[in-house]
């Protein structure tokens, strides 16, 4: 079973087309990073996944039903764009409102425990007007953990967060996933974050979902490459390009693809007089292998 | 909380999404100053016209209490302040109240987490018209107790047609219904507008087109088809026809524009 299923999803604003026959499949259990440049469409589709937008057309199915399904609704949280809270109101106040409307039983202790995951608990009684844009964000997390969500949908949660928010944000994931096997969709920028926890990913372009990849495919396909530093850099790269065929200078290194065999280098380079100072043995993580996808589309 | 590690999906009744929601509404409106706000204003009103105009010396707007309440026949054109000016007004303030109120949901994004979850358009539309019909109901009370101490204080008669009165009010609580369903319905319309939800609930609040209706075609009974023209209708001469009349034209646009509304969030973006 697919946690959520889009076939053929469609949404035009005044004729341009935000979200364009996109597809998507979400696995039950998944933490599923959703990317793309900005204006490809991600928000759109999440908002479509959350009923706030009418499609054009297209079909949303989650957990085999249809999207509109009051049973499955009741178990879906979201974070999209910003907290939509009421400033006037308190942290305390604002969480409240969503459970009564959840029809949560033990509101109090619900509320308490949110606030606890996202180390908010101090500040339930400040305004939500005077809280900081990354105590907003918490709060809109807390708002989307509320009740037991099977499916959250964040749409750039860490924006806004420090290096402790990060490191929470992450936790909570792979909490939430592992423990309640709730699904994750997840959409960021924060490519190397995204890449400490995704299960599987979904590259969108231009309102169309150009691949979709587990984390282990993109194992596979990346690359690997040894990354090196020596005296003289103009001579070993001329040297290292004659023996190896994919050799390129970048960041101050000296990059040779599809090879790992570092002794065998440092060995070679000793050889013919290029004393190795540094050598690393490296695979390109999600963020080159999402940037020459995108190079690649282009050309 | 006890968290199900299994997929169950059980579909919440409806009478549970509506508790869910209502319980929303209430909870925000009580932990609002603007509720509390409105109904005092709905009660200084009337007693500063009573006491104002009283206080002159000369002409009063009333000759007696419970015309602050309801004019004494229904009267669609308006002669003079003293026959406009009653317990109507409270929808005029309601119509603000209401505007925002709901405009609230849309300015702070709070909607998204409404629809997100399993709320669906028409428990909106349900839940606001209850709760606006709710709050002004009760400033029709805090207007009665206002316009009476103003009424005492001027010194004005206080003899009338008890039943008839009783009815009048009655009356008027019972119309709450189907101008918090007009208000709801003209706020989600104009929800992208928020300037423009209160201007339209203020204009038709006051009754304007069908006093302007009444200018063209009379004092036409006709007119009680309408919310404003029924909310005339109950005044000091109702007898029990006419509490028929409000319950049925308040119960009918309650249903025209719930579903209408409904209608429009369904087919419509939220935001
Ligand atoms: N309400 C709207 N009215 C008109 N156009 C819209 C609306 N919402 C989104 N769009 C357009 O749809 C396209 C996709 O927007 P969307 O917000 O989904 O992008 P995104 O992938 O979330 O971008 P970002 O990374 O910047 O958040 C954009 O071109 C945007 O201008
Ligand atoms: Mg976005």
């Amino acid at each position: 079973m697919n946690a959520i299923e889009i076939r053929g999803l469609s949404k035009s604003f005044r004729g341009l087309y935000a979200v364009d026959n996109l597809n998507m499949t979400v696995p039950v259990g998944a933490i599923y990073g959703f990317i793309g440049e900005n204006g490809s469409g991600k928000s759109t589709t999440e908002k479509l996944i959350c009923g706030h937008l009418v499609p054009d057309k297209g079909s949303i199915k989650l957990f085999d039903r249809p999207y509109t399904d009051a049973g499955v609704r009741v178990r879906v949280g979201a974070l999209i764009e910003n907290t939509g809270c009421f400033p006037n109101s308190s942290v305390w106040d604002n969480l409240m409102m969503q459970a009564i409307n959840l029809g949560l039983s033990d509101r109090a202790g619900e509320i308490d425990r949110v606030l606890r995951i996202v180390r908010m608990e101090d500040n339930a009684k400040l305004k939500f007007k005077k809280c900081s844009l990354g105590m907003k964000q918490r709060i809109g997390i807390a708002m989307a953990l509320l009740g037991d969500p099977a499916l959250l949908i964040l749409d750039e949660p860490i924006n806004g967060l420090d290096a402790d928010g990060m490191r929470m944000m992450r936790e909570i994931l792979v909490d939430i996933t592992q423990q309640y096997g709730c699904t994750v969709l997840i959409s960021s920028h924060i490519l190397g974050e995204l890449e400490k926890i995704a299960t599987h990913y979904g590259i969108i372009r231009q309102g169309k979902m150009i691949q979709e990849l587990s984390a282990k495919d993109l194992e596979g396909r990346a690359k690997v490459f040894t990354s090196l530093k020596t005296q003289n850099m103009q001579g070993a790269f001329g040297f290292l390009r004659q023996k190896f065929p994919d050799v390129r200078a970048e960041d101050g290194y000296i990059r040779i693809y599809d090879v790992d065999d570092t002794e065998g280098i440092v060995g070679l380079l000793m050889q013919n007089n290029f004393p190795v100072r540094e050598i690393k043995k490296n695979k390109i993580g999600l963020e080159e292998y999402y940037i020459e996808l995108m190079s690649k589309k282009e050309a | 909380m006890a968290q199900t590690h299994e997929l169950k999906f059980e579909n919440p009744s409806f009478a549970k999404r509506i508790k869910g929601m209502l319980g929303v509404d209430f909870y925000r409106l009580f932990h609002t100053p603007m509720y509390y706000i409105f109904l005092a204003i709905a009660a200084i009103i009337p007693a500063m016209i009573v006491s104002m105009t009283g206080a002159d010396g000369g002409q009063t707007m009333y000759t007696n209490v419970w015309n602050i309440v309801a004019a004494d026949s229904p009267r669609y054109i308006v002669h003079n302040i003293g026959e406009y000016a009653n317990m109507n007004m409270v929808f005029i303030f309601g119509g603000i109240m209401v505007s925002i109120f709901i405009g609230h949901d849309y300015r702070s994004g709070y909607v998204k987490q409404l629809f997100t979850t399993h709320a669906k358009k028409r428990d909106y539309m349900i839940s606001k018209s209850l709760v606006s019909a709710f709050s002004m109901a009760c400033m029709c009370v805090t207007y009665l107790i206002g316009g009476v101490v103003g009424g005492m204080i001027s010194g004005l008669s206080f003899e009338v047609n008890i039943s008839s009165l009783l009815i009048a009010i009655l009356g008027k609580v019972v119309m709450s219904l189907g101008w918090a369903s007009l208000y709801t319905f003209l706020n989600v319309i104009f929800r992208r507008y928020f300037g423009i939800s209160v201007a339209a609930s203020f204009f038709i609040g006051t009754g304007i087109p069908i006093i302007g209706a009444a200018a063209i075609i009379g004092n036409n009974s006709l007119l009680n088809v309408f919310l404003y023209g029924s909310s005339v209708y109950a005044c000091l001469s109702s007898n029990i026809v006419t509490m028929l009349v409000c319950a049925v034209v308040s119960v009918a646009w309650t249903v025209i524009y719930n579903l209408l509304g409904s209608l429009v969030l369904s087919r419509c973006d939220v935001y």
